[in-house]
């Protein structure tokens, strides 16, 4: 079935063909309408979930960890400075191992107050343990939210789904949903390993001695690096079972190129255009949009940047004191590479400034005519 | 003591043999956390505001929370337990429950008359009889006087009780003052109804038997107990000149003649004076018959002891009240009325009573014309057929909280004993009298509260504290307005003794008793059950016990006391409980 949808539904509809059990969420602009949506499904007999209201954003995740932990599909969506209140029962939810799933859309951090997007909501959660997806269409959306629940019940990490606010969120787009019966061939019930059960209870997350903590981070960091495989196996079989797949990274005209952009998001679909155009202007220009950001696919955008002349990752994002923190990623994962072509880092579209074609070409000109960035990032449009 | 499990000590070698989040290999339930607990959470059902203020001594809340679950015969049922005159006083109680409701502050109060009208309506148009008690019968005989509210109240309860009953009735039917109140506002046939349900369990009820005419007191000797139930049968005078004038009318003779169906010539202007529910009854009667009808009351509209619907309604209806005036004369032409001389009030220091005492005007006085005169002053008992024996104080008899007079077994209840003046509390003072006539027959003691408070056949088990609004956890609860009752247009009224207020139907009852907060009341909403993060909670064996806390494991972290929207759970130190 095709429908036309704006990104929020589409998290909406991944969730409840992914037969979520339990729903705990707080609204927050601009992921309010998600919620909406699945409250509605809830409420009309839609589906067979429990809405859970709550007081804040900390409790969304903290009924979505109990939840879980009895063996429940549980999901929750929110944004900005939702998620930040939400951080330390982020962390819990990976160090428990419970394969939550949350939608969240990018939303900049205030002071000053904004609603726009910008991944640093995100990207400050890069250390939780979450596996990190950032999405570039309303159907990639889609169709990473049911991907997200398989991969995260695989290898026992919460996953998140990454959109940009309004330009993803609340932009509508034809989008393909598919069969319930087909998703649920692909996504059988979750089983969970271990299971909160009140008749024979038994402490979770209890107190860890020196002696031991290691070991079980040790085990984390085992399942972030087969979650790599395991995303891409899932993409694959999602491709056969439904004709589309996503990867996890995506190279765009990148064979013979001698500039790469790094994208995330919303800014790739521009920055191909920009490739169109430039292409046709004999720039041999290519695109890689890095979809999957954690666990991070450094042999991947190794093998892929190794060829090329120069790198230009564009950063909706800015680790204060560094750089983007996307530039620093892929500089640390081609450290390792034979040939290390120069990075050039470009921060842009901050607290939802538009990322046009203009701004695009700016930075392909300023790296076309540079050796070698000369600073750790350069700002991009910003009034100076 | 054994212990429940073995501690064990796993070493583990390698990050392999781990589970991959900490957690315990064996049952925790060795570990009672409850030990922690300093705090004691107790189901522990409070007062609701309305009980309390119920001078019948309904449990309220509870035939709310059954009609709110449709189960309306039952909701009747828990009615008539305490009140067998449930569409009497659905109609004409002023309802203190209501003034006391902590629904006030979300929407207006609970139309809990309505509820109780809605009720003995749906028990007569189901037929349904007076639940039968299945109690061995007495032996005893005992005399009910007066077969008024009070009278038949305890009758009721007596038979109830398997005594057996006789009500000696002055007047041609049973009924007493509830036969006076016009039909307008309560149908003969709602009344007639539950009399004749309360004769149909075997009480017997002996008319045109007046005590001290027809009857002594000393004949009533083999009875086991007496019980007064007088009333106040006579009206007060208003003690100015004219007053025996041809066309003056007090209001209850007047009530009574239009109740006979005696035709009343009231010519054209009658000025009712008074501002009780009786003026009001006068007033609006005499509007229907088709007179020109003026209220004088001495103090001001807010001083008025009649219920406040009633004077909106009367008012509604065409008929003028004039406030701050009083009579000093009735002027009269040949023996007959021709109209009142008047005095203007002013109103003075609080009296007795709390209201301000009202002081004529010097020189204000003034004419106006009426055909008739009808004082509706009040009524006094008449007990000049009582022995010293029976001590009496300004008008009443005297009795304890167990209504007992000064001479056992004599009781004596009602508006000759406590001067209440509602159908309702007098329900409540027969009631009273039967629970203590049962205790001083059987000799068995219980408690009675002062007369001010109600009693109660069947309390359920609850803690005397009233739930304010301030105690509820009003997150849960919207504001959603009170539901308005259908009345018949005042034009149309006035014409007709039709009744004027029409009740609530079944889907408005439902909604109304669903907007119930069920204050001090558990009604199983599940929340202590859902909040308790230590599973504390558990579904408990019966309805009586919906909810036990299993102690062994709550912490008292007391989520579930601020969790319960109504406060029906006890929050106390857990230095006061010895049994662990």
């Amino acid at each position: 079935m095709r429908k036309v949808v704006t990104g929020n539904y589409a998290v909406s509809w991944g969730a409840k063909l992914a037969r979520a059990q339990v729903i705990a969420a707080y609204p927050i602009t601009p992921q309010t309408s998600i919620i909406e949506k699945l409250a509605s499904f809830c409420a009309n007999g839609e589906m067979d979930a429990r809405f859970i209201k709550v007081e804040s954003e900390h409790s969304a995740m903290a009924a979505c960890i109990g939840a879980s932990a009895v063996g429940a599909r549980a999901f929750t969506a929110t944004s900005g400075q939702g998620l930040l209140l939400m951080h330390e029962v982020v962390h819990w939810a990976a160090g428990a191992r419970l394969p939550i799933v949350m939608g969240v859309v990018n939303r900049a951090i205030a002071p000053g107050w904004s609603i726009w997007t910008e991944q640093n909501d995100t990207l400050s959660q890069r250390d939780t343990g979450w596996i990190q997806f950032y999405c570039e269409t309303n159907q990639e959306v889609l169709d990473t939210t049911i991907q997200a629940f398989k991969i995260a019940e695989k290898v026992f990490l919460p996953a998140m789904i990454v959109l940009d606010a309004f330009v993803l969120s609340h932009t509508s787009e034809a989008v393909d949903i598919p069969e319930q019966a087909e998703v649920d061939a692909f996504l059988p019930p979750y089983r969970p390993p271990l299971k909160l059960d009140p008749e024979d209870p038994r402490a979770f997350g209890a107190l860890v001695l020196p002696g031991e903590y290691m070991e079980l981070r040790y085990k984390m960091q085992k399942a972030m690096e087969q979650a790599l495989s395991v995303a891409e196996e899932v993409d694959r079989e999602w491709g056969e079972r439904f004709g589309r797949s996503w990867g996890l990274v995506e190279p765009y005209r990148l064979d013979d190129a001698e500039l790469a952009l790094v994208t995330s998001g919303t800014v790739t679909g521009t920055s191909r255009e920009v490739v169109d155009a430039l292409r046709e202007e004999g720039v041999k220009i290519g695109l890689l949009k890095v979809r999957l950001f954690r666990p991070f696919p450094h042999q991947i955008i190794r093998e892929m940047l190794a060829g090329v002349r120069k790198v230009a990752v564009i950063d909706r994002n800015i680790s204060f004191g560094d750089s983007g923190v996307f530039a620093q990623e892929v500089r640390a994962a081609l450290y390792h590479a034979d040939k290390r072509p120069p990075v050039f880092d470009f921060v842009a579209g901050l607290g939802g400034r538009d990322i046009v074609p203009e701004t695009i070409r700016e930075i392909v000109d300023y790296t076309v005519t540079h050796d070698a960035p000369t600073e750790e990032f350069t700002w991009v449009g910003v009034k100076i | 003591m054994k212990k429940e499990t073995e501690a064990r000590v796993i070493v583990f070698t390698s990050e392999a043999e781990m589970p991959m989040m900490p957690a315990s290999v064996a049952s925790t339930l060795y570990n009672k956390t409850g030990s922690w607990r300093y705090m004691r959470p107790l189901y522990k059902n409070q007062t609701p505001p309305c009980n309390a203020a119920c001078p019948a001594g309904e449990d309220i809340v509870m035939h709310l929370q059954l009609t709110a679950q449709g189960r309306y015969a039952e909701a009747w049922e828990t009615l008539v337990r305490e009140n067998p005159f449930p569409g009497v006083c659905g109609r004409v109680c002023p309802h203190p429950c209501e003034s006391e409701c902590n629904r006030e502050y979300l929407g207006g109060a609970i139309a809990i008359h309505c509820q109780e009208r809605f009720l003995a309506d749906y028990a007569a148009a189901h037929h349904l009889s007076l639940p039968t008690t299945n109690v061995p019968q007495r032996e005893e005989q005992i005399a009910v006087i007066g077969a008024g509210p009070a009278g038949l109240s305890c009758a009721y309860h007596l038979r109830r009780m398997g005594y057996q009953v006789t009500v000696f009735e002055a007047g041609e039917k049973p009924g007493g003052m509830m036969r006076l109140i016009p039909e307008y506002r309560l149908p003969k046939e709602v009344l007639e109804r539950e009399i004749a349900a309360i004769i149909a369990l075997g009480v017997e009820v002996k008319t045109g038997m007046r005590l001290g005419v027809d009857l002594a007191l000393k004949d009533l000797q083999g009875y086991a107990a007496v019980f007064l139930a007088i009333g106040q049968s006579v009206s007060r005078r208003l003690d100015v000149p004219g007053e025996d004038a041809v066309g003056v009318l007090h209001g209850i003779d007047f009530l009574a003649r239009v109740e006979r169906g005696q035709k009343v010539d009231l010519g054209k202007k009658v000025a009712v004076i008074g501002g009780g529910n009786t003026a009001m009854d006068a007033a609006r009667t005499a509007r229907r018959l088709g007179a020109d009808v003026t209220i004088l009351y001495r103090r001001s509209r807010a001083e008025m002891p009649a219920i406040d619907e009633e004077v909106h309604e009367t008012l509604d209806e065409g008929v003028k009240i004039e406030f701050l005036r009083a009579p000093v004369a009735v002027l009269t032409a040949n023996g007959r009325v021709r109209g009142l001389r008047l005095t203007r009030i002013e109103l003075g220091a609080p009296d007795a009573s709390g209201r301000r005492r009202p002081v004529p005007v010097a020189g204000s006085e003034y004419e106006l014309e009426f055909d008739t005169v009808i004082p509706a002053l009040g009524q006094v008992a008449d007990l000049t057929f009582l022995s010293a024996e029976v001590q009496t104080e300004r008008g009443r008899i005297i009795t304890d909280e167990k209504t007992a007079t000064t001479r056992l077994p004599i009781f004596a209840g009602g508006d000759a004993a406590t001067g209440f003046g509602t159908v309702t509390a007098a329900v409540g003072s027969g009631k009273r009298a039967a629970l203590a006539i049962d205790s001083f027959l059987r000799g068995v003691e219980r408690p009675f509260p002062d007369l001010a408070q109600n009693v109660q056949v069947a309390p359920r088990p609850h803690d005397p504290n009233v739930v304010r609004f301030e105690d509820l956890n009003t997150a849960y609860f919207e504001e959603i307005p009170r539901p308005p009752q259908d009345q018949r247009p005042a034009a149309q009224r006035v014409t007709t003794f039709q009744e004027v207020n029409l009740g609530y139907g079944e889907d408005v009852a439902l909604a109304e008793a669903r907007r119930c907060f069920s204050c001090g009341t558990c009604n199983e909403c599940d929340n202590c059950l859902i909040f308790c993060p230590d599973v504390a909670v558990l579904r408990g064996p019966s309805d009586d016990e919906p909810f036990v806390f299993n102690y062994d494991y709550c912490k008292g972290c007391g989520i579930c006391v601020s969790e319960c929207p109504r406060r029906a759970i006890l929050f106390a130190e857990e230095i006061k409980f010895n049994d662990q």
